[in-house]
């Protein structure tokens, strides 16, 4: 096949736009008759909350003040509903949203927000996912924290491990981090001449939006119009609704145009974060060094909703053999609620995570064979034709030799010698 | 409000401001300079470089009315289509751009770096982007780009 | 002391939405004043270089340079889903639905351009260099800009869609097949520990990444130090210091993320394995490009003080705790 187009250092299309400062963000919008909003979020983890509103209302400027209320459906997220679009009774983390003010200024926003009244009651939270696994736990929604069990059954585990030369025991554990794209979230919402509501967001996913504003206002998706800015980044972070519906509601009620902009602070709390792993791996060989058995349990903490948390953890699973053929294979991955952020999709989901466990644990066992890294991974790895832990075949486009080759070349890794790198 | 007076890409302007308000604010809602991007508050992150008096400063940190008297430059003055900057032209060129949001400051952090000097090494290049954060590109290919910069402006 | 060690990891990583949920991407070509053709997606460009890519296979399907194509997804008004900019799926399902939309197009035109070059079949004709003509007969020919005038302007348009092909997991066993493409790397680092201060420095890297085809070598190779430097941050760094729900490194001045002094330039290995139910051989790299950066820098810091760090992040303070109880474990055991 002769390409012409494909294969080729084409210049960035959108590089002109964004080296002139021409590229327009969400925040560099501005309409005639704009006003501002921003979101009142919950100070504590966990508490069910009374929210008073009518002594900001009363603030010169102050245009409204949303609340659960005024949602006509108030619920949304990307596989369960799990979120409120405002909470209603109870705040499941710091951050959560309770209200939103729609003021003339920005300054009046903020002397609204200090007047709501919100009376916290509160309820003792769960911010370790081992504890929250446990039956007498708190609960941060329904009667359990489990969200999600993953299982891989493959061969018998107990067999490989006892036809192991060398095993290798360890628990791993991974941190909550944010995406820190560097544009913050913003957005202005108008009701455009055709009398749609129009959001000017950045997103990863404009049709997803428009589908749970639609469905928050209970209104026709032809009715809202989503429009995606220049986004300065993403990284997962901007796939669950932040500002999206309380826009649309806000020019839907009052119409006129609508415009927030998050502080760097405010970013942090409105969008998910990456999930911490808890990660205990057994991983065995024999004195050649070909895996036998992996047995891998992985608790997932997704915060106070689920978020992606179904598929994160179960990409964890799928993934938490490595790039290796192993005939016996046991993962059960967890997903369980807590009174943290919320963790979501970030690049990688689930499958950034369990590399730290497997790569480790085949240097050891490399180690305790008197082998040399490289070699354990020749033996093990994926070809053209090898068949994953969940029996799929891998029948093409499988270069990983060719990428270890290369490195250990340029690396100039010893190899077949009985010592690390 | 004070009335200051500071001359923006080459534009002098007399404007009214509150005293609270930022140099930010005043670039990008009174002159509509939205080129200057804000993603910190607190000069961490520098996409609010803009180069005042022949220095670069985080016009986050900068109150409006301390510019009084002063000479900006903003991303829009540095170059446009019909005209563009060869700093600007060697980051389209050498694909230092990904979503572009520390751009406008990156690329005004190089120009003040190779105003002053004009051959620095890699190493210098590094040290003078490093009060501005870019999460896409790993900086290797900015770095790249001000380096062939140097060449074209020499 | 200084002490200098280096490392390897491996990755795979499936992309797509995955475990047989319906992961459709729709495109739409439309013929446009002036002989210019716009594609219209819901593909967003996050910064990773979508626009620009799937442009390029566009442009490459009907033949043209990308000069003449005008791709337009911005409005949910004017543009079909074509599912989210996630799970490294823009350039293999949307850039799939592109490449079908584009070929039903040239189809389109194809059979327009028989009616108005009076010729009895579509057989023989060619489509490039924004004209339709006869190969053998090249003076029958029919340019975009003549088609468009001919035509009751900005009807002549083609849609096209893809749907990834992926099998649902069983409950209880995990037996399926979840992603598809999969796509494949390499990572390897040399790196110097200061055992006193725990501060880690990362000397020379190596990353090969299979891409399947590269639609655009430079955008990748820019996805492959973006993946370095958040993988790095990652691990080395970044925290957020969470105590009860409360993110207490909550900005920048206490989020630290890497700057230019903290990346280096780094060896990139482009790996080229067409994929072929992939657009041009393209596989989704974004995601991939961070993954095996992490575990080669903790089998480096092994390699380097014999410590083997199993809880991350690997602050100099972890560090340093963790050298020390290495020290006293090795005393108790003399």
């Amino acid at each position: 096949m002769k390409l012409e187009v494909v294969g080729k250092n084409i210049l960035r299309i959108d590089a002109l736009s964004k080296v002139t400062g021409r590229a327009l963000y969400p925040e560099d919008f501005y309409m005639e008759g704009m006003v501002y909003g921003k979101t009142l979020r919950s100070k504590v983890p966990h508490a069910y909350i009374k929210v008073d509103t009518s002594r900001a209302e009363k603030i010169d400027g102050v245009i409204k003040i949303f609340t659960h209320k005024d949602v006509p459906n108030n619920k949304h997220g990307v596989v369960f509903k799990d979120h409120e679009v405002f909470c209603s009774e109870k705040v499941r983390r710091i951050g959560d949203p309770i209200a939103f003010v729609v003021a003339k200024d920005r300054k009046t926003c903020e002397l609204a927000l200090e007047n709501i009244l919100v009376e916290y009651e509160e309820i003792e939270g769960v911010f370790d996912p081992i504890e929250a696994m446990k039956d007498d736990a708190p609960k941060v929604h329904g009667d359990s924290n489990i969200v999600y069990h993953f299982k891989i059954r493959k061969g018998d585990v107990e067999e490989g491990f006892k036809n192991s030369h060398v095993i290798v025991e360890n628990t791993y554990k991974t941190h909550m981090v944010d995406h820190a794209f560097l544009q913050p979230e913003a957005g202005l919402s108008f009701i455009d001449e055709e009398g749609r509501i129009t959001v000017i967001v950045a997103t990863q996913y404009p049709h997803y939006d428009r589908e749970e504003i639609a469905s928050a206002l209970k209104i026709a998706e032809d009715k809202v119009r989503l429009i995606n800015a220049n986004i300065g980044g993403a990284f997962g972070g901007r796939e669950d609704i932040s500002l999206q519906i309380h826009l649309a509601l806000a020019a839907h009620e009052l119409k006129m145009p609508v415009k927030v902009v998050y502080s760097r602070e405010e970013s942090f709390l409105a969008h998910s974060k990456r999930h911490p792993l808890i990660m205990k791996y057994k991983t065995g060989a024999d004195k050649d060094g070909k895996l036998l058995a992996l047995e891998a349990e992985i608790i997932g903490d997704t915060g106070a909703y689920a978020s992606w948390a179904t598929n994160v953890l179960r990409k964890s699973g799928v993934h938490a053999t490595g790039p290796y053929f192993i005939p016996n294979v046991k993962v059960d991955s967890y997903a369980v609620y807590t009174n943290n952020p919320y963790a979501g999709a970030m690049r990688g989901f689930g499958a950034t995570q369990v590399p730290i466990a497997h790569e480790q644990q085949m240097d050891m066992l490399a180690e305790k064979l008197g082998m040399d890294p490289i070699t354990i991974r020749l033996k093990n790895m994926f070809k053209k034709g090898s068949v994953t832990a969940t029996g799929q075949v891998l029948t093409e486009s499988v270069p990983l030799q060719e990428c270890l080759e290369r490195v250990v070349e340029k690396m100039d890794f010893p190899v077949g010698e009985k010592e690390a790198y | 409000m004070k009335k200051i007076s500071l001359n923006v890409n080459g534009k002098d302007h007399i404007l009214e401001v509150e005293e609270d308000m930022r140099l930010i604010d005043l670039l990008r809602e009174k002159l509509g300079l939205t080129g200057v991007k804000e993603g910190c508050s607190e000069g961490e992150c520098g996409a609010c470089t803009v180069i005042m008096d022949g220095e670069v400063v985080n016009s986050c940190l900068v109150m409006a009315f301390q510019a009084e008297g002063s000479s900006i430059l903003t991303i829009e003055g540095l170059g446009d289509e019909e005209n563009i900057h060869p700093i600007q032209q060697a980051f389209i060129d050498v694909g230092a751009v990904q979503c572009g949001y520390c751009t406008p400051g990156m690329i005004l952090a190089a120009k003040a770096l190779l105003d002053k000097n004009p051959n620095p090494t890699e190493e210098e290049i590094r040290e003078a982007i490093s009060g501005n954060l870019c999460r896409c590109t790993g900086y290797n290919k900015i770095v790249q780009a001000i380096d062939r910069a140097k060449e074209v402006l020499r | 002391m200084k002490k200098i060690g280096r490392g390897i990891g491996l990755s795979f990583y499936g992309t797509g939405y995955g475990n047989g949920f319906p992961d459709v991407s729709k495109a739409r070509v439309r013929l446009l004043e002036g002989g210019k053709v716009g594609i219209y997606v819901g593909g967003t460009e996050v910064g990773q270089g979508a626009k620009t890519v799937l442009t390029q296979i566009g442009a490459e399907t009907l033949k043209m340079p990308v000069e003449d194509i005008v791709f337009v997804h911005e409005d949910t008004v004017h543009m079909p889903d074509a599912g989210t900019a996630a799970a490294s799926r823009q350039t293999y399902n949307t850039g799939n639905a592109i490449r079908v939309a584009c070929e039903n197009f040239r189809n389109k035109l194809k059979e327009l351009a028989r009616e108005h070059l009076a010729l009895n079949s579509i057989y023989g004709l060619k489509v490039e260099n924004g004209k339709i003509y006869l190969d053998f007969f090249p003076q029958k020919s029919l340019s975009f800009e003549e088609l468009f005038e001919k035509s009751s302007k900005g009807d002549i348009e083609a849609e096209g869609e893809f749907v990834a092909q992926t099998v649902m997991m069983e409950e209880e066993t995990g037996q399926g097949a979840p992603y598809w493409p999969y796509t494949f790397n390499a990572c390897g680092v040399e790196l110097e520990v200061d055992t006193l201060t725990g501060l880690v420095e990362i000397r020379k890297a190596v990353f090969a990444q299979d891409v399947g085809r590269a639609i655009n070598p430079h955008l990748v190779e820019g996805q492959m130090d973006g993946g370095f430097a958040m993988a790095l941050g990652y691990v080395l760094f970044e925290d957020l210091n969470l105590k009860e729900g409360k993110i207490n490194n909550n900005k920048f001045s206490k989020y630290l993320i890497p700057t230019a002094m903290d990346t280096l330039e780094i060896e990139k290995i482009i790996v080229e394995d067409p994929e072929s139910t992939a657009p041009y051989g393209a596989k989704g790299i974004g995601e991939p490009t961070m993954i095996p950066v992490g575990p080669a820098i903790l089998n480096a810091i092994y390699d380097a003080i014999g410590v083997r760090i199993t809880e991350l992040p690997v602050t100099p303070e972890r560090l340093v705790k963790a050298i020390q109880e290495h020290e006293k474990e090795k005393g108790e055991v003399k």
